[in-house]
């Protein structure tokens, strides 16, 4: 599974999809990505059901989003969080400070 | 009165002089020359230095030139023209001596020397006078002048000077001289102390010494039949004479277990002995015990000790003693504790480590010397004991501290699984993760902790080449993994310049912000784990280290 972060526009709601491990070769482009959605709209969400692996670069990437949107009163989610994702956010205790949605719809509908 | 040559003469006379008392090592040799010249200078019959003893408070004559030998005369405070000098702290001159009542006339009566004329000048310290130089007597016949005076008051001050630096310099070196043998006596004590034991022997302790001496000792030694006798105590009180009796417990404990008598027998012989030798109000805390490595068990009593403390895969059990410390009742009957060890570890400590408190805090007890332990449980038993050690050394030790830890060392070597250099670059990272996943499986890891484990050494990369390195560079790092039965191993080194432990930034997990996670997660993920700088003192490594459990941790079968 090659790394992977692209951004689609769904309506008002843009999702940033991830693929493949997220590490420190690439977590800052991941931060960029998500920091440019949220620039660009008011409700962005991360999608993460291909995402294997995640060091804790990437899991700052998630926090720094979160707390930019939270401080402009945006909406900011993750979408459809594979195991091993939940498995680190759950050592870090960050399970319950990010809204989690189980797909897209979901997120979309808040 | 002197003319101009007169004058030059004096200060001839008075440099030279000043010079030899500045420069003396030795005032034994040069206080007598300089009395000598004073004498022969003033042209006096007689000429004496008196010092006053800070022990007796009494005058005493220390040197003197003339006739008559008054050295070691004794005199008050206040008595005589000495005296007076000495109380009042001023320049005595005595032109007639045979109608001034301020003369002791004694010394003349019992030596038949008549005293005419006579200058006594105190020797001026800053803490006061320490003493006195008086010269008797014109020779021919004539008087001592005002001039004499200030010549000889003169003289005083850097003989006063000498004096006092040269008692100083004494009282150094008497300092210097106890700490010596202080240092001697305690070098002595650890001889007292077993060798540590080379190869895998089950037993190793380490005392801490409070000051420079300690009444802590431990011993172990090998038994007729094969078995390893072990002791440890603490004797009541601290220094010097507790040292002395640490020395005759220590071989008294030695000689009774011998034989090889049951710890609870061995114990009752011991105490007999010291209820008859022990000083009143002296006792002595003391574990004695045997070990045997062919079936793995224990036996053990206690005579006042604290308690023994077991560390199981269960966690802790506590051993109290079995009754009160030796030297206090005779005949007393004491009870035997019986344990297999296996792998389990059994530690013994003296009261100095229950006692150790953090700067301004409750002694750490029981409680916080099993929480300190427990911190340490993934370390081999030698490095354990020196962790342990390290934490108390850190802590205010009011007591002398001794740790005896009895555990089997693990067996077999440990296994290399892998052996992975790698540049320092972020984009190695998913090859050196993919390599590392395969290496847990082949060791029937299960996925769960392998992910978890994947993720602790990532972190740990991420960190060299973020903290160590500063950044993507080519030199190299270098995973090692290996397992020693249960124990897998987890080895990063690198040539990076080295880190300040101390330094590494943490926080607590739950702290929601972005950054500063990796350290939490290699906390959270591993047992324990330890940067050291590398061999050479070139680099870093970094060590971690994780137990896998059987129920869970490892796929059964694989």
């Amino acid at each position: 599974m090659n790394n992977e972060c692209v951004s689609e526009t769904v309506g008002d709601y843009v999702v940033v999809r991830l693929r493949g491990e997220v590490d420190l070769s690439w977590s800052q482009q991941v931060r960029k990505a998500i920091l440019a959605a949220l620039g660009a709209t008011g409700k962005v969400g991360v999608e993460m059901s291909e995402v294997s692996y995640i060091d804790s670069s990437g899991i700052a990437a998630l926090v720094e989003g979160l707390q930019n949107a939270r401080s402009k009163g945006q909406q900011f989610g993750l979408v459809g969080v594979s195991k091993a994702v939940m498995a680190v956010l759950q050592l870090a205790r960050l399970d319950r400070v990010f809204p989690i949605f189980p797909d897209l719809d979901a997120a979309r509908a808040g | 009165m002197p003319d101009g040559a007169d004058e030059r003469r004096a200060l001839d006379f008075l440099a030279e002089l000043i010079q030899a008392l500045a420069l003396s090592t030795d005032l034994r040799k040069t206080l007598p020359m300089a009395l000598g010249r004073i004498a022969d200078f003033m042209q006096a019959e007689a000429a004496s230095l008196f010092l006053v003893d800070p022990a007796s408070g009494l005058i005493e004559c220390r040197l003197c030139v003339g006739p008559v030998d008054i050295v070691g005369l004794k005199l008050e405070v206040g008595q005589g023209i000495i005296g007076r000098a000495v109380a009042q702290n001023t320049t005595q001159i005595v032109r007639d001596a045979q109608t001034d009542a301020r003369v002791n006339v004694r010394v003349d009566a019992e030596t038949g020397f008549i005293t005419r004329s006579i200058i006594c000048v105190p020797l001026t310290t800053g803490e006061g006078p320490i003493g006195a130089i008086e010269v008797i007597n014109r020779r021919g016949g004539g008087l001592f002048e005002i001039e004499d005076a200030v010549l000889l008051e003169t003289v005083a001050a850097p003989a006063a000077l000498a004096i006092n630096n040269a008692r100083l310099v004494d009282g150094l070196v008497e300092q210097q001289r106890i700490r010596r043998e202080l240092d001697l006596a305690r070098r002595m004590q650890r001889m007292l102390l077993p060798k540590r034991r080379r190869g895998k022997f089950p037993l190793i302790g380490i005392n801490l010494p409070a000051h420079e001496i300690s009444g802590d000792f431990y011993d172990y030694f090998d038994l007729p039949d094969g078995r390893i006798a072990f002791v440890i105590g603490d004797i009541s009180g601290k220094g010097l004479d507790a040292a002395f009796l640490m020395v005759r417990v220590a071989s008294l404990l030695r000689w009774s277990g011998k034989d090889g008598l049951a710890p609870a027998q061995w114990l009752a012989r011991a105490n007999n002995e010291s209820c008859q030798t022990l000083n009143e109000g002296r006792f002595v805390c003391a574990l004695v015990g045997q070990y045997d490595r062919s079936d793995g068990s224990v036996v053990f009593a206690s005579a006042g000790f604290p308690p023994a403390l077991l560390q199981s895969a269960k966690g802790f059990e506590s051993f109290i003693a079995d009754g009160p410390p030796l030297g206090i009742l005779p005949d007393i009957d004491y009870g035997e504790r019986r344990l297999t060890l296996g792998d389990d570890a059994l530690y013994f400590f003296s009261d100095g480590a229950i006692d150790a408190r953090e700067a301004g805090q409750e002694r750490i007890g029981n409680e916080g010397l099993r929480d300190m332990i427990a911190s340490h449980t993934g370390l081999a038993p030698e490095p354990r004991l020196r962790a342990l050690i390290g934490d108390l050394k850190r802590m205010q030790l009011a007591d002398d501290t001794t740790v005896l830890l009895l555990q089997e060392p693990r067996g077999t070597a440990a296994q290399t699984l892998l052996d992975l250099p790698f540049p320092a670059r972020a984009e190695e990272l998913r090859r050196v993760r993919a390599r590392l996943r395969e290496a847990l499986d082949a060791q029937g890891v299960g996925p769960e902790l392998r992910d978890r484990l994947v993720l602790a050494v990532d972190e740990a990369c991420t960190n060299v080449i973020r903290h160590a390195y500063c950044g993507n560079c080519d030199d190299t790092i270098t995973l090692r993994l290996t397992r020693e039965r249960d124990m897998l191993g987890f080895e990063l080194r690198d040539e990076a310049p080295a880190v300040d432990p101390e330094k590494i930034t943490t926080r607590d997990l739950g702290d929601c912000r972005p950054g500063g996670l990796g350290v939490p997660f290699i906390r959270a993920l591993m047992d324990d784990w330890q940067l050291e700088p590398g061999t050479d003192g070139k680099g870093n490594v970094l060590r971690m280290r994780k137990r896998l459990h059987s129920d869970g941790d490892l796929e059964t079968n694989k």
